[in-house]
């Protein structure tokens, strides 16, 4: 679904965005299937510390992974507003511990940035970054501009970790 | 949309599985001896409608050897070749060959070599061919260039040739229509060469006539070519009807209005002695009858070129009247759809479990919940049997499969089957395919002896292969059961030694020793055979079956044959467990595995290094393994207060598996867990419990032979 036509004008896509820590990320919408409440998994053992276990998605076993753990960060600490993203990866589920969901936007293809090339790690898990204006959590109307990291759920190629535990 | 006919092509796909089966099993049945009508029809309804999907999709190469294939079948079903042996064999390869480009079309194989297989078909279709020219036209008026029908009728597939109305029954010819004084019309009507392509339709000619009151009485075929030189578009055929004397002559010659003017009617009285003309007429007429019916059939067949059509005019009123069991109405379902229907009423089930876990038993009952609840399995059974199929699919591929070992090492091997229509959940069927065939090779390679072996044993020279399976409540046995010369126990053990599988010491049973075959890595082929020397041998059946969470039973008497028994689940999805706690977590550990439950006393186990243990158990010394450390769960529970309970495994006999505490016994609905995830080592999938949790379902196989302590997995840098 991408997202230039050959004119070169943007075409917009819907973005979900939530926060780790400080930092806040989007995704795309197409890819998200359901958020759920935070509800402790059920472990798994001899994974990776970053799969906190597997959950019942109406029948269905999906694990759920600590996305903050994984890309590297401290650890999510669950607090009230923790959530669930269920997501799809090339036809597999899973399920993203994330801090707190923020917002829907819609963005233009041409108001992404690549992510720079000194990007640490695993190269391309962030495939772009993006200003939006985002709400003020505190109540005040006040818009401010911030960075959103657009993750690319593809290239977070969680089952090639499985492999390696199994 | 491409995935759309990509869904099609499965269809087709399927469809051609089945009438390969379908195929196969009614040329079985003629090989030993069946070669009625119906039989035969039933091969060639199967072959025809492959031909029909083939071309649909393009597949020439398949349609073209079916098409082939089918002449032959056609003229055999037409009585024009004798389905002697030799023809039946030919057949049987044709079958082959059919199968290899099945597989071709669907991109499992390349495509098969076919030019020597279709010359034998020519020949056999030409051999007859000479026969069949031979044979004296029939019957009656010889109108000379009797033309006739064969009219492609407009555009309607059900009515091809719209020859069925034709309503002639034996009876009208037992009693023919009563002898009137002025003696009957004989209608002669032979319509001309180019009327079809004038728009003439002898049928509604004939069909006028009958309403006056006529009867077809003879049609005359001898102007139909042998069926290479058929012109669809040519009419052939000419016919005599009866109509009685008190009708108009006026009023038949009307009927004739619209016929083309090189069309040939003639109408007579017959003449006197009109009762012992009539019978004679009657008699020819019935021959003549089922002569046409065959040519009708031949026509049909030859000019149903038209893709797709598979045969629908012919296939569902045969069908239907030649086996009752066609009378039960089926209707073709996405698996996918059955799965998640079945994956709703497992939600259902637990939430019914929920329900009853939450309210009193009092409150249960007043919102009778108990018999929500037995409405609720049984819908769960219902689902879970429609997921069901007659194991038939299984074993269709043996016969094929024993002709060509038959052909490879010279024996001639018979098989038998029974219970061919047991019925077993269609993962089971999917997965059992890999390890019968193992078992069928290794009976006609090892087990049955070389024709002239037999007969100095004072066997039968043929040897024979009894493929049978039966459901035993939640179970389903398979047995592969041959009459060979049995295992050869001394060999067997010797080998085994060679190989460093025992001790040359050991002291092993017969049946311990029978089990050595499936020991991994071995062989008692002497000399590596093309068929068994695949690297693979009977350790892949018992990995195979175990892996289903079945086994693998040898029964051998020397000299008289060999019986393996896979004995499996009739589903995979649901599976009879104990609730454990390891860790104070729950698992569901496969009560199939389990052979009883040990409460240790202290110093009863025992270390034998830093890292295995073992437990004394009534005087044996056991392994014992720790789930946790295999898991790398924190656990600190004294030994005392776990429980040890034995299982057993085929990789590593008996082994006792420490956990906490045992909850519960239950059936449980398998999820898989390399649905989302990949396989984990260790756990066999994962199952949603009264309360909506999860419980792991671990792999009893893989726990016993796991290295211990398995290190803890860490990701070492997020580049991993």
């Amino acid at each position: 679904m991408n997202t230039e036509d050959k004119s070169g004008d943007a075409v917009d896509r819907k973005i979900v965005t939530f926060t780790l820590g400080k930092q806040m990320f989007g995704i795309e919408m197409g890819s998200l299937i359901e958020i759920r409440e935070w509800e402790e998994p059920t472990p798994i053992p001899t994974v990776p510390s970053f799969i906190k276990g597997v959950t019942n998605l109406r029948g269905n076993v999906v694990p759920v992974v600590g996305l903050a753990e994984r890309l590297g960060w401290e650890p999510s600490a669950i607090h009230p507003r923790s959530c669930i993203l269920v997501v799809s990866i090339g036809g597999k589920h899973a399920g993203f511990l994330v801090d707190e969901v923020t917002d829907i936007v819609n963005i233009g293809s041409q108001e992404v940035q690549p992510a720079p090339d000194v990007e640490i790690g695993e190269p391309h898990v962030i495939h772009g970054l993006v200003r939006i204006a985002a709400r003020g959590t505190d109540g005040s109307k006040r818009e401010h501009m911030q960075m959103v990291l657009l993750l690319d759920l593809d290239a977070l190629s969680l089952t090639s970790h499985l492999d390696l535990a199994a | 949309m491409n995935d759309d006919m990509d869904d099609i092509q499965a269809i087709f796909f399927e469809e051609c599985a089945e009438g390969l089966t379908t195929a196969e099993e009614g040329l079985s049945a003629m090989q030993a001896g069946d070669v009625s009508a119906e039989t035969i029809a039933g091969v060639f309804r199967a072959v025809h409608s492959i031909k029909g999907g083939a071309g649909a999709f393009g597949h020439a190469d398949l349609t073209a050897f079916a098409h082939r294939f089918e002449n032959v079948l056609d003229e055999v079903r037409a009585g024009k070749i004798v389905p002697t042996a030799g023809v039946i064999k030919v057949m049987l390869s044709a079958f082959d060959l059919l199968s290899d480009h099945v597989a071709a079309a669907q991109g499992q194989a390349g495509r098969p070599a076919d030019a020597a297989m279709l010359e034998a078909l020519d020949k056999v279709l030409a051999d007859k061919g000479v026969a069949e020219d031979g044979d004296a036209p029939l019957a009656a008026a010889p109108v000379a260039a009797a033309p006739v029908e064969a009219a492609p009728a407009p555009a309607d597939d059900a009515d091809e040739f719209g020859f069925q109305p034709i309503g002639v029954s034996l009876e009208d010819f037992d009693a023919p229509a009563e002898p009137v004084a002025e003696g009957d019309w004989i209608v002669r009507y032979a319509p001309a060469r180019g009327d079809l392509a004038n728009a003439g339709e002898p049928l509604l000619v004939v069909r006028e006539v009958e309403s006056l009151g006529g009867q077809v009485i003879a049609v005359d075929t001898g102007a139909l070519p042998s069926l290479r030189d058929l012109d669809t578009e040519e009419s052939y055929f000419a016919w005599t009807l009866r109509v009685p004397g008190t009708v108009e002559q006026t009023s038949i010659a009307d009927c004739f209005d619209f016929v083309s003017p090189d069309t040939r009617v003639e109408i007579v009285r017959e003449e006197a002695a009109p009762l012992p003309t009539g019978a004679a007429a009657t008699l020819s007429g019935v021959d003549d009858l089922d002569a046409m019916l065959s040519m009708v059939q031949t026509i049909a067949a030859a000019t149903t070129e038209a893709p797709a059509a598979p045969a629908p005019e012919e296939a569902p009123a045969k069908a239907a009247e030649r086996a009752p069991e066609a009378a039960s109405q089926t209707i073709r379902v996405d698996l996918a759809k059955l799965d998640l229907l079945l994956n709703l009423v497992g939600e259902l089930v637990i939430r019914n479990s929920i329900l009853s876990d939450r309210l009193s038993s009092a409150d249960q009952q007043r919102v009778e919940l108990p018999e929500l609840a037995r409405l609720t399995r049984q819908i769960q059974d219902n689902v879970m049997s429609l997921r069901a199929q007659p194991i038939r699919q299984a074993f269709s591929r043996v016969p094929r499969m024993l002709r060509d070992l038959g052909a490879e090492t010279g024996k001639t091997i018979n098989l038998e089957t029974t219970g061919e229509t047991t019925e077993v959940d269609k993962g089971v069927i999917e997965k059992i395919g890999d390890p019968l065939t193992h078992m069928i090779r290794n009976a006609a390679d090892h087990g049955i002896e070389s024709p002239e072996e037999r007969i100095a044993a004072g066997k039968n020279p043929e040897g024979t292969i009894h493929l049978s399976a039966e459901q035993r409540g939640a179970r389903i046995f398979v047995r592969v059961k041959d009459d060979g010369r049995g295992i050869n126990r001394e060999k067997v053990f010797a080998k085994a030694v060679e190989k460093g599988i025992v001790a040359a010491d050991a002291q092993l049973s017969n049946e311990e020793i029978d089990q050595l075959i499936c020991a991994p890595g071995f062989s008692t082929a002497d000399t590596i055979s093309n068929i068994s020397g695949r690297g693979v041998g009977m350790d892949v059946v018992r990995s195979n079956v175990e892996a289903l969470g079945g086994r693998v039973e040898i029964q051998s008497t020397p000299g008289q044959g060999t019986t393996f028994t896979m004995i499996l689940p009739l589903t995979l999805a649901i599976l009879d467990g104990m609730i454990v706690r390891l860790a104070g977590q729950r698992f569901v550990l496969p009560l199939a595995h389990v052979i009883e439950t040990v409460q240790p006393e202290s110093g009863q186990v025992k270390r034998t290094s830093p890292t295995t243990e073992v437990i004394d158990n009534r005087g044996d010394f056991l392994p014992v393994k720790r789930a946790t450390e295999i898991f790398g769960l924190n656990d600190d529970r004294p030994i005392e207060d776990s429980l040890v309970v034995i299982v057993e495994s085929e990789a590593a006999g008996h082994v006792g598996i420490v956990v906490d505490t045992i909850d519960d016994r239950r059936e449980v609905v398998i999820k898989s867990l390399d649905q989302n995830l990949h396989p984990i080592r260790g756990l066999g999938g994962a199952t949603i419990l009264g309360d909506g949790s999860i419980a792991l379902i671990l792999d009893i196989e893989a726990l016993v032979s796991a290295p211990v302590p398995a290190p803890r997995y860490a990701l070492k840098g997020i580049a991993a």
